[in-house]
């Protein structure tokens, strides 16, 4: 077998017991890797219903066969585990050292299980491991883990941490790694926080096996150049992800002021151009040549990492429109190890709150000050700040009012910075997003602005939604490497299986990956079956919000419009047609057979029905 | 007549200029006015007209604000 190692590394924190396993040709082709491989191993290995916080749940460090060996932009490593923000499956990626190391060791799979009696760190140095006390940077935020770490094994080492709020468990602490790179945002770091694990570092040097090492070491080293050389021509890291803030902007999509308003005259202040130019480093994956990470000193003179969704939801959607402060909240969400998205959107859900009269408390729209000293709260689950840690949807139930149809989550994970009052088709994206409220399965709303009449509710926007879930959530999180030289710039798709069937020797199509993506998409449906019995179509729905006429612009390109629920539900009755999902939203039985999932249903059936 | 222009993104480099008034003729389409700010024809773009997509023959009004992006698949 080339390409994949075929080797899975567990690690059981509350025995201490190392194994090494090996999986065979046959998992590997069924489920290629990275989210592929993490849902099947959490299907079979977690029995539903136990607490994404206990010892049971397993934390999955995943790779694919791409990763790590140079090629545009194989750096990604996806973390996986049963989420303590949503009761689902969850998982997300990050650009990291690990990646590559994790392979070098000899595993495209980490498993990590049970409870470490102390603070602990897991360190893969080859065929060494060790779980080590971590005692000394325990309370300590990932800035300082990172050099810690650093200092023990050189800046070369691949590390995954968490910061106070893993420790602390808030329900959407991440993993962070390199300068601001961040991942699992369903509170993948509170799972690792739960086993008492504050980071794992790899350190490898044995070669990643490959069909054709010598073609594929000359062809990706010329596709880096090339991309680089695209990224280049066509502008885009200037600006990078926050190119599209001006946009949002423009066309009333823009998250202000808790989604409540579509755009903001002070937008300028925090868009792309403004970031550019106070620009003082930029950094980003590896293997990468058009490096996203736009970095600028914050309100206090530390160095931010900045893109998009973090300014989106930290700035316009808190009515902070200073750049710098904007940039502080953003490196406290850094080291904390809080999600800088459902940071932005909780705490926006708060002041919202506290407007309606539907909650007490000290925090205003615009008050960046007072929004620091809520993370910090959050991050130590002090006061406001234990609730703020667990999201908005939980925060709206201790509410009441009726207020959690405007906390602006799905599934439970607060939505991505695209304010979908009335945008069909990525409201539909945000609703099937398979992990919650996230925008990186099915970015669909450029193409639906430009592309499509706004106000259609089509089967042309269902499909289009599908086949970005194809790409998005399935090729390129099961390779894994980063969607943005396809996505930014244009670089081909038919690039990825070239690049997958000279590492492995298989001869795949892209056909052969989404029917791949189907069966993930599926079984991650069953997952949530499983957990909850009793979803139905209505757990696809966006915020209720969005179908209030009240809540309609007043002004502007959208003025008077705003999402008509009878249609959403044609449209999300579209998506499961093509998806040839049953009404509730579940797989049916005739697609499960197609996909060969017939073991896995029979599983399902014991706790929900299928059709 | 007088046309408010934005240029969002790495366009702002290539053109010279992030947003100005320009007057233009009356009857000028949004074709025109890409060519007169020097957008190449051929540059994968999306271009609204007070938020709303138009297309390139359309004719701009006096007041009109047009934004030409390029085409943001990500994020």
């Amino acid at each position: 077998m080339y390409g994949w190692t075929g080797n899975i590394l567990r690690i059981n924190l509350t025995t201490g017991a190392v194994k090494k396993e090996t999986y065979t040709e046959e998992f590997a082709r069924t489920w290629v890797g990275g989210r592929g491989f993490a849902v099947k191993i959490l299907y079979d290995e977690l029995k539903p219903g136990i607490d994404p916080l206990g010892p049971d749940n397993k934390f999955i460090v995943a790779v694919g066969p791409i990763a790590g060996i140079p090629a545009p932009n194989t750096g990604k490593t996806v973390v996986a585990a049963k989420s303590p923000l949503t009761g689902g499956y969850a998982d997300g990626n990050l650009g990291t050292r690990i990646t590559e190391h994790l392979r070098r060791c000899g595993y495209d799979v980490l498993i990590v299980e049970g409870r470490a009696a102390v603070p602990s760190y897991i360190a893969l140095e080859n065929d060494a491991v060790s779980i080590l006390p971590a005692g000394e940077i325990w309370g300590q935020g990932t800035y300082a883990t990172h050099d810690w770490i650093y200092k023990k094994y050189g800046r070369a080492a691949g590390v995954l941490s968490i910061g106070q709020a893993g420790e602390t468990l808030s329900l959407f602490a991440v993993v962070r790694s390199l300068e601001g790179r961040a991942g699992g945002r369903p509170g993948m770091g509170a799972v690792m926080g739960s086993k008492n694990l504050k980071a794992i570092v790899a350190k490898g040097n044995k070669p990643i096996p490959q069909a054709d090492p010598q073609g594929m070491k000359a062809l990706g080293a010329s596709d880096l150049k090339k991309v680089g050389e695209m990224d280049k021509k066509s502008g885009w890291s200037k600006q990078s992800t926050n190119g599209v803030l001006a946009w949002c902007n423009e066309v009333a999509a823009l998250p202000v002021r808790n989604m409540r308003r579509t755009h903001h005259p002070d937008a300028w202040k925090v868009d792309g151009e403004r970031l550019n130019n106070a620009r003082v480093a930029t950094y980003g994956c590896p293997n990468c040549t058009m490096r996203c990470g736009i970095t600028i000193h914050d309100h206090e003179g530390h160095e931010s990492e900045l893109d998009y969704e973090n300014i989106g939801m930290l700035g316009p959607n808190l009515e902070i429109f200073d750049l710098d402060q904007v940039a502080s909240l953003n490196y406290m969400c850094d080291d904390y190890g809080f999600d800088t998205i459902s940071a932005g959107g909780t705490l926006a859900f708060y002041a919202d709150a506290i407007d309606r009269g539907h909650t007490t408390g000290t925090f205003a729209f615009g008050d960046a000050e007072r929004a620091k000293e809520l993370l910090r709260m959050a991050s130590r689950r002090e006061g406001v700040g234990n609730l703020i840690a667990q999201g908005s949807l939980r925060m709206a139930r201790a509410f009441g009012h009726d207020s959690e149809k405007y906390a602006m989550q799905a599934k439970g994970l607060e939505l991505a910075a695209y304010n979908c009052k009335f945008c069909p088709g990525m409201a539909l994206a945000f609703g099937t997003a398979p992990i919650g409220g996230t925008h990186k399965e099915s970015w669909v709303i450029t193409y639906e602005l430009n592309q499509t009449a706004r106000d259609s509710y089509g089967p042309e926007k269902s499909a289009k939604v599908i086949e970005l879930q194809r790409i998005r959530g399935g090729l390129f999180e099961m390779l894994t490497a980063c969607r943005f030289p396809w996505v930014e710039i244009g670089w081909g798709l038919e690039n990825y299986p070239i690049y997958f069937n000279k590492i492995t020797g298989l001869n795949w199509t892209l056909d052969d990956f989404w029917k791949t993506s189907d069966r993930v998409y599926a079984l991650i449906k069953l997952f949530w079956l499983r957990e909850m019995p009793d979803i139905d179509r209505r757990f696809d729905y966006p915020p209720g919000i969005w179908f209030e006429p009240s809540n309609a612009d007043t002004e502007g390109p959208i003025a008077g419009k705003f999402l008509e629920r009878d249609k959403y539900d044609g449209l999300l009755q579209h998506f499961y047609d093509q998806r040839q999902w049953d009404r509730r939203g579940i797989p049916t039985r005739r697609l499960i057979q197609t996909l060969g999932l017939e073991a896995e249903a029979a599983d399902a059936e014991k706790y929900g029905r299928l059709e | 007549m007088t046309v408010r222009v934005k240029l969002i993104g790495p366009l702002m480099y290539e053109t010279g200029f992030s947003e100005k008034d320009l007057d233009v003729p009356a009857a000028t389409t949004v074709e025109a006015l890409l060519d007169l700010i020097a957008v190449p024809r051929q540059r994968p773009k999306i271009v609204t007209r007070n938020g709303r997509a138009v297309a390139p023959e359309e004719h701009l009004s006096d007041g009109d604000k047009i934004a030409v992006s390029p085409i943001y698949s990500g994020g």
